[in-house]
C-alpha cells in the first residue's frame, strides 16, 4: 500500500547518492538517476504546470523519473532555498519565478539565498502574458477609461492579485506608478481565489495571468483592456499597454529553470539543450501560445542576462515604492 | 431533454471498458495510498498525478477523480482506526469514529462512512448534472463579507453548543484561532509568530497538528500504564451495522448530504465547514446527545456524508469556472492544462464527452469505492489486533512518512512531535482537541475574509449587515445572533453539555 510513498523515498535516497554518482559520471552518462524539479508554489499554478510539462517530456527522453516537488512558503523562498542547498550536480532544478529570482530580494529583508550567486541559470521556460481585465458591470472599455474612472472616483476602485509580491501585484503597482491610477490592492492567496471574486464582481479589476482568465474573456464574463507585454498576445487580441498610451510599460510573468550554483557547465548545457528541444516542439509551442504563454528555451547566458535585466528593472520599481514584506 | 442526452453521453463515456478500468484503478490507488496515516487527498493526488499523464484526457481525469475519492475515503479509514486524520474534514470523523473503534465497532464505523459517502456521492453527482451552471452563479454571490458571516455562523454554532466545561471548549477554540495566526500575514506580508523560522512562513502544517494532537497524543496516553494499553485491541463483535445502527444512520446521512452539497459549491472553501457543520447539527438534533464523543454512529455518518458531498460538489466551480476551491481541484486544473484542455466555462460546450464523462464517472467511482471498501473493512479491522508494541511504532513511522511527504519538510516532523506532547497535556487537562482544530482551520478563513471585506468597504462594518446590498451576509449574521440567543435559553443550555465532550 505504501509503494508510491516508498518509491518516492527511494527517489530521495537515490538523490542523496547522486553527488557521488555525479563526480564519477561523465556528461554523456548524465542523468544516471532521477531528477527533481522544485516548484516553489502550490500545485496547479502556471509554474507548476510548466514544470510538469517539462518534466513529463524529459522523462520520456531520458527514461529517468522526474519528480515534481512542490515546496511552498515565504513567497517561494523555501523552494529556492531547497535548490540553493542542494548538490551542484544538475539533478536538482527549481522552476523559478519573477518573485523567487528577481523581486523577492527587494521585498524580503531576510533573503535565505542569493538569487544570482547561489544558482546557475539553465533556461527561461516561458513568459506568461499578463492582461488587464475588468468586470463587465464597470462602464470601462479602454485603458484610458480605466485611468479616468479611477481618478474621478478616488478611493473607490479595488484591484485583486494573487498575493503580496506576486507578479499581478507588481504589474498593477507599476501601472499605477506610470499612470497615476487610483486603485486599492486586495491580495488573495493565489490567483484562483482572486478570479472567483473578480467574476463575481466583488473586486472589479485585475492584471491577471492570461491562461487563467482567457476562457472567461472569451465567454464575455470579463472584459480585457490590454496586455502588459510589448507584443500582443496570441490568446486574446487586445492592444498592449504601450499601444494604449502607457509609455514604458512592460510586465509579464516568467518562469525559468535554475540549477545550484557551481553545477558544471557541460551538464547545464545538456539540460538546456534538452529542455529547449522540448519547448521548441511544435505541439508544445502551439499549446503554450494558445494558453497565452510564450515559450523560450534560451541559452544559459541569455537567461543570466535576462535575469539581471529583470532584477534591475524591478529594483527600480520596487525600491521607490518602499514595498517590503518582512 | 438535453440533460438526458448529456447524461447518456456521460454514461456511455464513463461506461467504456477502458474508462471503467481507469476509474477502478484510480479508486484503488487512491485508497491504498490515502490509507497511509497523515496522507490526505492533496498529497495522495499530487503523488499519483504523473501516472495519469500517459493517458488520453478523458481516462486521465476519470482516474484522477477516482484517486481523489479513494484518498478521501482512505483518510477517513485511518481517522477511524488509529485516530489519525489526514485532513481537516476527517478530523471530525475521528471524534466518534475512533471511539467506536475502541469499543470494537470499527466495522460499523467504516461501513457507516462508506455507505454515507456513497449516498452523498450519488446525490451530489445528480446535483452537478442537473444544476451546475445556475449553482455557479449563486456561488459567485458569495464575496468576502458572505464568507466571513458564514464562518462566524459556524464558530458561533460550535461555541453555542459547547457546554458545562464551556470555558475549556472556548479556550481550545481560542488556542486554535491563535495557532492559526502563525505565518505570513497575507495583507501586509509581515511574518507573525514565525520565530524567524522560514518553515513557519506559511503557518503550521495542519496535518502535523492533527496527527500530533489526535494520533500521537493517543499513543502517549495508551503507553501510560498497562491497564489502558488494551484500548486499541478492541474486541470486534460484528462488522456490519445492526438494524438499530441503520435506523440511526439514515437521517444523519440525508442531512449531511444536503449540507455538504450546499457548502461544497462555494469556491472559497465552503467544503471545509461541511463536516464540522454536520457534526454540530447531528449533535444538536440527536436524541442521544450524550453519546456524542463516545462513539455515536451519527457522528460518523453525518460528517462523512457531508464531507463526500462537499468534495463532489466542489467540482462545480472547477468544471464551470476553472476555479479551484481546494488544492486537489488546483491539481485537476493543472492536469487538464497538461492534457491540452483549458479549464473554464467552455469545457462543457467544447468537450461534452469529457465533461459528462467525468460527471458520470463520479457516480461510478463512488460505487466502486463501496464495492472495494466494504470487503476491505474486515482486513482493516484485523489491523487493530496487531500488538501495540508493533502497531505504535508502525503508526508513528507511517505518520512521519505521510506528514513529511506533504511538504517535504523535516520541520513538520518536529511539529508532529511537539503537538503530540501538547495533545497529551491537553488530554490530561480534560481539554478536547476537536474545538482546537476547528479554531485552527476556521481562524485563518475568518481573518482573511474579515480583513478583505473591510478593505473593500474602506473600514465600514455596515458591509456585513446591510440588507439591501448584502442580503446573504446579513441573513447569515442574523442566524448567528439567533443561535447565540438560543444558548441563553435554559432548555438548550442543558443540551449544550455534551457537544465537545469526547473523553470518557
Amino acid at each position: 500500500m505504501s509503494f508510491f510513498s516508498l518509491a518516492r523515498l527511494g527517489f530521495a535516497g537515490l538523490l542523496a547518492m547522486a553527488p557521488a554518482l555525479a563526480h564519477a559520471e561523465s556528461v554523456e552518462q548524465f542523468p544516471s538517476g532521477p531528477l527533481t524539479i522544485v516548484v516553489p508554489f502550490a500545485p496547479g499554478g502556471s509554474n507548476d504546470t510548466l514544470a510538469r510539462l517539462v518534466g513529463r517530456d524529459l522523462e520520456k527522453k531520458w527514461r529517468q523519473p522526474v519528480v515534481i516537488d512542490n515546496r511552498t512558503g515565504a513567497g517561494g523562498n523555501l523552494g529556492g532555498l531547497a535548490v540553493a542547498r542542494s548538490e551542484p550536480d544538475g539533478y536538482n532544478l527549481v522552476m523559478a519565478s519573477i518573485g523567487t529570482h528577481a523581486v523577492n530580494p527587494f521585498l524580503y529583508k531576510n533573503m535565505p539565498y542569493d538569487a544570482v550567486k547561489d544558482f546557475e541559470p539553465v533556461t527561461l521556460v516561458a513568459k506568461v502574458d499578463l492582461v488587464v481585465v475588468v468586470h463587465p458591470s464597470l462602464p470601462i472599455k479602454s485603458v484610458q477609461e480605466l485611468i479616468d474612472y479611477s481618478k474621478k472616483n478616488p478611493g473607490k476602485l479595488n484591484y485583486a492579485s494573487g498575493g503580496n509580491g506576486s507578479s499581478q501585484h507588481l504589474a498593477t503597482e507599476l501601472f499605477k506608478h506610470l499612470t497615476g491610477a487610483d486603485m486599492t490592492h486586495v491580495p488573495y492567496k493565489g490567483s484562483g481565489n482572486a478570479i472567483a471574486d473578480l467574476l463575481g464582481g466583488q473586486v472589479p479589476v485585475m492584471i491577471a495571468d492570461m491562461p487563467i482568465v482567457a476562457p472567461h474573456i472569451k465567454e464575455g464574463k470579463l472584459r480585457a483592456l490590454a496586455v502588459g507585454s510589448a507584443q500582443r498576445s496570441a490568446a486574446i487580441d487586445v492592444p498592449t499597454l504601450q499601444e494604449a498610451g502607457v509609455k514604458g510599460y512592460e510586465a509579464y510573468a516568467w518562469y525559468g529553470l535554475f540549477a545550484r550554483g557551481g553545477t558544471p557547465r557541460p551538464i547545464v548545457d545538456k539540460l538546456q539543450t534538452e529542455i529547449a528541444a522540448i519547448l521548441h516542439d511544435p505541439r508544445n509551442q502551439t499549446f503554450l501560445r494558445d494558453l497565452g504563454a510564450v515559450p523560450s528555451g534560451n541559452t544559459p547566458d541569455e537567461f543570466a542576462a535576462f535575469q539581471k535585466s529583470e532584477i534591475d528593472k524591478w529594483g527600480e520599481i520596487v525600491k521607490p515604492l518602499g514595498m517590503t514584506l518582512d | 431533454m438535453e440533460l438526458l442526452s448529456n447524461l447518456a453521453l456521460g454514461i456511455a463515456t464513463a461506461g467504456a471498458p477502458e474508462n471503467i478500468f481507469y476509474c477502478f484503478l484510480g479508486v484503488l490507488l487512491g485508497t491504498l495510498v490515502g490509507v497511509l496515516p497523515g496522507l490526505g487527498p492533496t498529497a495522495t493526488t499530487a503523488m499519483l498525478l504523473p501516472i495519469t499523464f500517459v493517458l488520453p484526457p478523458t481516462p486521465a481525469l476519470i482516474m484522477l477523480s477516482g484517486i481523489y475519492y479513494g484518498a478521501q475515503y482512505g483518510g477517513s479509514t485511518t481517522a477511524i482506526l488509529i485516530n489519525l486524520p489526514g485532513e481537516s474534514s476527517s478530523a471530525v470523523t475521528s471524534i466518534d469514529g475512533y471511539q467506536m473503534a475502541r469499543q470494537g465497532r470499527a466495522g460499523q464505523a467504516l461501513a457507516a462512512a462508506a455507505i454515507g459517502s456513497f449516498f452523498a456521492g450519488t446525490f451530489a453527482t445528480f446535483v452537478i448534472a442537473l444544476a451546475a451552471p445556475p449553482l455557479t452563479e449563486i456561488a459567485l454571490q458569495f464575496g468576502p463579507p458572505e464568507y466571513f458571516s458564514l464562518v462566524v455562523l459556524g464558530l458561533v454554532c460550535s461555541v453555542a453548543l459547547a457546554h458545562g466545561s464551556v470555558m475549556k471548549a472556548l479556550a481550545m477554540i481560542v488556542l486554535g484561532l491563535m495557532l492559526g495566526l502563525v505565518g505570513t500575514d497575507i495583507y501586509t506580508g509581515a511574518p507573525r509568530f514565525t520565530l524567524d523560522r522560514l518553515e513557519l512562513a506559511d503557518g503550521i502544517n495542519f496535518v502535523a497538528v492533527a496527527a500530533g494532537v489526535f494520533g500521537i497524543a493517543e499513543i502517549f496516553r495508551n503507553m501510560e500504564n498497562e491497564n489502558t494499553r488494551d484500548a486499541v485491541i478492541a474486541k470486534v463483535t460484528s462488522l456490519w451495522p445492526s438494524r438499530e445502527d441503520w435506523r440511526r444512520m439514515v437521517a444523519p446521512i440525508l442531512r449531511g448530504t444536503f449540507l455538504g452539497s450546499a457548502l461544497g459549491i462555494l469556491p472559497g472553501g465552503g467544503a471545509i465547514l461541511a463536516s464540522f457543520a454536520a457534526y454540530t447539527v447531528e449533535k444538536k438534533v440527536s436524541k442521544y446527545p450524550e453519546e456524542f464523543g463516545k462513539g455515536a454512529i451519527e457522528g460518523v455518518a453525518g460528517p462523512e456524508s457531508a464531507n463526500n458531498a462537499g468534495a463532489q460538489t466542489s467540482f462545480i466551480p472547477m468544471l464551470t469556472l476553472g476555479i479551484p476551491s481546494n488544492p486537489v481541484m488546483a491539481l485537476m486544473i493543472g492536469a487538464m492544462i497538461i492534457q491540452g484542455i483549458v479549464p473554464g466555462p467552455n469545457v462543457a460546450r467544447d468537450q461534452p464527452e469529457l465533461f459528462w464523462g467525468i460527471i458520470a464517472s463520479m457516480w461510478l467511482g463512488n460505487l466502486m469505492l463501496v464495492i472495494l471498501n466494504l470487503p476491505l473493512i474486515g482486513i482493516w479491522v484485523r489491523l487493530l489486533q496487531v500488538p501495540y508494541h508493533t502497531l505504535f511504532p508502525a503508526i508513528i513511522a507511517f505518520a512521519s512518512i505521510g506528514v513529511y511527504s506533504v511538504n517535504s519538510n523535516a520541520f513538520d516532523l518536529y511539529a508532529v512531535a511537539l503537538f503530540g506532547v501538547v495533545g497529551w497535556l491537553l488530554l490530561k487537562l480534560d481539554c478536547e482537541p476537536a474545538p482546537l482544530l476547528l479554531g485552527f482551520v476556521l481562524g485563518p478563513l475568518l481573518e482573511e475574509h474579515l480583513r478583505r471585506a473591510m478593505i473593500i468597504s474602506r473600514g465600514d462594518p455596515m458591509i456585513f449587515i446591510n440588507f439591501s446590498e448584502r442580503p446573504i451576509s446579513a441573513v447569515l449574521l442574523t442566524l448567528a445572533a439567533i443561535a447565540l440567543v438560543i444558548v441563553l435559553l435554559p432548555s438548550v443550555a442543558k443540551k449544550r453539555e455534551e457537544v465537545f465532550v469526547e473523553e470518557d
